[in-house]
């Protein structure tokens, strides 16, 4: 099920969230609308947390979540680190990291098995989010951007990464990260893929100018609704060729 | 988000009013105040400067609707013919042609004018030949009154005419007058073009759209053809014709077998086989519609006939002959009624899937294809360990999903919902959803800091022991000499480089500490009360050294060199008053006293002067909070007896 939403006017809600298997942050603002959204998809399930960092609302750039845990970059004041631990599961781990990288976000992309990160990360921050997360690192690019987890959304079903990502790389990453991935856009031809899109292994919560085509990619590459990613390649491949070129 | 839009074309005014709108410019914008005394070049500006300004005023206005109306050469083909059918490509060029002829000549009249206005000679000739210059204007603007209003005709139309993409996914309805095309575009769409039980009820093209397999389909209803030569056709068909000639759209062909529109079945075939070179190269359906009125199986035998020879060409190929594309080779006959919906959405689909195939192919012919090829790919993972990485769906979800299933409906009360409720008294609480905690305590306020310590450094229960490890850890490494500097030597030249560098800071630090000590202040400083002087210059050292040098000084009284003042002018200015040569000097150049001093008899009196001073300047100051005697105060700015009653001769100041 993808949801589209805005958060104040703005598409990007993957900066303004953060959506894993066992709780969502959402940033706190002006009204409710954007926290409702996800309050009714959601809060049935899973928490549904409104958490700011270091007094800014640009939660999902800043940190690093699964189901086991959750990394904070080191500008969290110690208030902020407090409420999301109290509203938190016990079973999710936070840390708190200090790195110079301090968009953890865009930095570190990850499920909840494996997690890709930029080449320049630091070691001690690579072995926190192995402990932290319970994860297998891998240092990599996307289509040649280093900032793998802008460009990079992925889920334990599937993927979606930089529509510049040739088949090569497709490959070769699919193969590290254990599912299968597509590239594609959000927002009508944002590249921006974690910036225009926040999901899970059973929902997805994306900007409002999304297209239906793009949509549909995104519900079969992540299996909501019970749709293949093979879909891509047999049924929707006329109307992806027809609309992208 | 069509190529074209026609509705930004700015208003083509009649003659008059367009002549009305460029004088009253001129008049508005151009001075008007000229007399007959000026200079006559002033004159002759003044006047020029009108009529070069009425002469930009109609080449603006005119280079505008030349450059807005939609050149027939530039526009796409189907484009150029509907505006061919509809308002005459002659009649269209000739109009913006005699625009433009109208432009030139308008120009060639000011520059004429503009040179005889050089010639005139008083403000009566020069206002004669200003007059003379617009009016010859305004009649060649005149003459283009026909084709003014023929223009704005043109231009209303245009901007009502539906904004039909020539490029994107399109499918074409056509066929006889009154056989259910716009039916059928309103079932599939929400164009809602009007439908009536007489022919040429559709008498321009109309455009609605629909979704197919996430797209958006444009369908273009077009009006009925007849079957008679294209010399023939009327501009309401001439419409359906270009469409159909100029977009590469799949088309479909309407029959009406119940003759109900009015044409017999053999009519309606022969038109089909008349228009047939218009199909070309596009997908084709042909749909029986009517269905309900009467089945192909009901009609007599010889309609039937017809029908299932038709059928026979489709299928075999035999109906788009020049095609070598095989997927357009065969026409699928499909039958539907608008009126039970029957089989409607089956003929949509088909005209859908068959236009996508075909353009799909068109296009992976093509280059632009290569670019995306890498995004319909799914790159599937191949194994490299064991491990399984199933997804993670927590109970809760899956029941949920079970849930929606079976159609249950929400209960939670949204925080939109409380925010809605509560209006402005709204206030976000964060606290609300502590469930590890208990009530009475979630929402206990906790300081940040408490006795000096940071709460949170203490939120670990074990955090001492922690410590104490970590400690305990660190001595051992220190122990084991982990952290000790390993001792480096340093051979001669290092040494060497070392000490000088010593030095050189040293040296560097007492020279910075001295520059401070000596400099007080960092300014430059000029001094106020004498000049800079240039040092050691005077007049006795030079003749000291001159002496010294040999040089024989001894009668040099009067000579230039002891004059220390220059004579030049500016040094020396003139006095302001002849010298006083009769009268005795002033007794004394400065008072002798100080003026506190004066007037006053002694010492005594003196003292007791000040005192009252003194006295008077602080009570004053202390009463009004003054900073001294110079601190000014004004109690009453506009004091009510200087401001108040009536004012007679004389009396501002006092009443």
């Amino acid at each position: 099920m993808a949801v589209r939403v805005q958060f104040e006017n703005n598409n990007e809600v993957g900066v303004f969230s953060k959506l894993t298997n066992s709780y969502c942050l959402v940033a706190i603002g002006g009204s409710e609308n954007f926290y409702s959204v996800f309050e009714a998809e959601l809060a049935d399930t899973i928490p549904v947390v409104h958490v700011s960092i270091a007094g800014c609302r640009i939660i999902g750039r800043m940190t690093v979540a699964n189901k086991n845990g959750l990394l904070v970059p080191s500008s969290t004041t110690d208030t902020e680190l407090q409420h999301i631990r109290n509203s938190l599961p016990d079973t999710v781990k936070v840390q708190r990291v200090e790195e110079r990288l301090s968009a953890l976000g865009n930095v570190i992309a990850c499920n909840d098995y494996v997690a890709l990160v930029h080449p320049d990360l630091d070691k001690d921050t690579e072995e926190i989010l192995a402990d932290t997360l319970d994860v297998e690192v891998f240092r990599q690019t996307v289509a040649g951007n280093v900032l793998v987890g802008s460009y990079t959304a992925l889920t334990n079903r599937g993927g979606l990464v930089h529509p510049k990502t040739t088949i090569q790389d497709q490959d070769e990453l699919s193969s590290l990260l254990q599912v299968p991935l597509v590239a594609g856009t959000v927002n009508r031809g944002s590249d921006v893929v974690a910036a225009g899109l926040v999901v899970n292994d059973w929902s997805a919560f994306c900007g409002m100018d999304t297209t239906s085509t793009e949509i549909s990619v995104i519900e079969s590459v992540f299996k909501l609704n019970d749709a293949k990613p093979t879909a891509i390649t047999s049924t929707m491949r006329a109307s992806l060729i027809d609309s992208m070129s | 988000m069509s190529l074209y839009n026609f509705k930004k074309i700015a208003v083509v005014p009649t003659a008059k009013d367009f002549i009305d709108i460029i004088l009253s410019k001129t008049q508005r914008k151009t001075p008007t105040v000229v007399h007959k005394h000026y200079k006559i070049t002033r004159i002759r500006a003044f006047y020029i400067r009108k009529v070069k300004f009425t002469q930009q005023n109609f080449h603006d206005r005119l280079s505008r609707i030349i450059q807005e109306f939609p050149k027939l050469d530039d526009v796409h083909p189907f484009y150029a013919d509907l505006m061919n059918v509809l308002y005459d490509k002659d009649h269209y060029k000739l109009g913006l042609g005699q625009l433009n002829t109208a432009r030139h000549l308008i120009d060639n009249v000011a520059k004429d004018y503009v040179r005889l206005l050089k010639f005139g000679d008083s403000l009566y000739r020069c206002k004669q030949l200003k007059r003379a210059a617009l009016g010859r204007m305004a009649t060649i603007m005149k003459r283009q009154a026909a084709n003014l209003t023929y223009l704005e005709q043109v231009r209303q139309h245009l901007a009502r005419l539906p904004s039909i993409d020539p490029y994107t996914r399109t499918i074409i309805i056509c066929g006889f007058p009154n056989v259910g095309k716009s039916s059928f575009i309103n079932k599939i769409t929400r164009a809602d073009v009007e439908v009536q039980p007489y022919a040429f009820t559709t008498k321009s093209l109309y455009v609605g759209h629909t979704d197919y397999k996430y797209l958006r389909w444009q369908v273009i209803d077009t009006p009925g053809i007849l079957d008679h030569p294209l010399e023939q056709r009327n501009v309401i068909e001439m419409q359906a014709v270009t469409a159909l000639a100029h977009l590469r759209a799949a088309v479909l062909y309407v029959l009406d077998p119940s003759e109900q529109c009015g044409h017999s079945l053999e009519e309606q075939i022969s038109l089909f086989e008349s228009i047939k070179p218009l199909f070309s190269n596009k997908p084709l359906i042909v749909v029986l519609n009517k269905m309900d009125v009467i089945k192909p199986e009901e009609l007599p035998p010889n309609k039937r006939a017809l029908i299932e020879e038709l059928e026979a060409n489709c299928t075999k190929g035999n109906v788009v002959n020049a095609d070598t594309n095989s997927e357009l080779k065969t026409v699928p006959v499909m039958r539907m009624s608008t009126m039970t919906e029957e089989g409607v959405q089956e003929v949509k689909i088909e005209a859908c899937e068959r236009l996508l195939g075909h353009r799909v192919t068109e296009k992976m012919r093509t280059k632009k294809v290569d670019g995306i090829l890498n995004r319909l790919h799914v790159a599937t993972p191949t194994p490299r360990d064991g491990k399984a990485r199933p997804p993670v769906l927590p109970p809760a979800v899956l029941q949920k999903m079970q849930k929606t299933a079976e159609r249950e409906t929400r209960k939670r009360k949204l925080e939109r919902e409380i925010e809605v409720e509560l209006g402005d008294d709204y206030v976000l609480d964060l606290q609300k959803n502590y469930t590890d905690i208990d009530e009475e305590e979630r929402y206990d306020p906790i300081p940040e800091f408490w006795e000096g310590h940071n709460i949170a450094d203490y939120i670990d229960p074990e955090i001492f022991d922690k410590l104490a490890d970590l400690e305990k850890e660190e001595d051992l490494r220190m122990a084991g000499g982990m952290y000790a500097v390993p001792k480096i030597e340093l051979d001669e030249t290092m040494k060497e480089i070392r000490d000088l560098a010593r030095q050189i800071r040293n040296k560097k630090a007492v020279l910075k500490d001295e520059s401070r000590l000596v400099k007080q202040s960092t300014k430059p400083v000029m001094p106020r009360n004498s000049r800079a002087r240039d040092k050691g210059r005077s007049t006795s050292k030079l003749r000291d050294e001159m002496e010294k040098l040999g040089v024989d000084m001894s009668d040099t009284q009067k000579a230039h060199f002891t004059r220390t003042r220059s004579r030049s002018r500016s040094q020396s200015a003139p006095r302001a008053k002849r010298a006083r040569t009769d009268a005795a000097p002033p007794a004394t150049t400065a008072l002798a006293r100080t003026r506190d001093t004066l007037g006053v008899r002694d010492a005594a009196m003196q003292r007791r002067a000040k005192h009252m001073a003194h006295v008077a300047i602080s009570k004053k100051t202390k009463k009004m909070g003054l900073k001294g005697e110079a601190d000014r105060f004004i109690g009453t700015k506009m004091p009510k007896h200087l401001f108040s009653g009536k004012r007679g001769v004389g009396k501002t100041d006092r009443r």
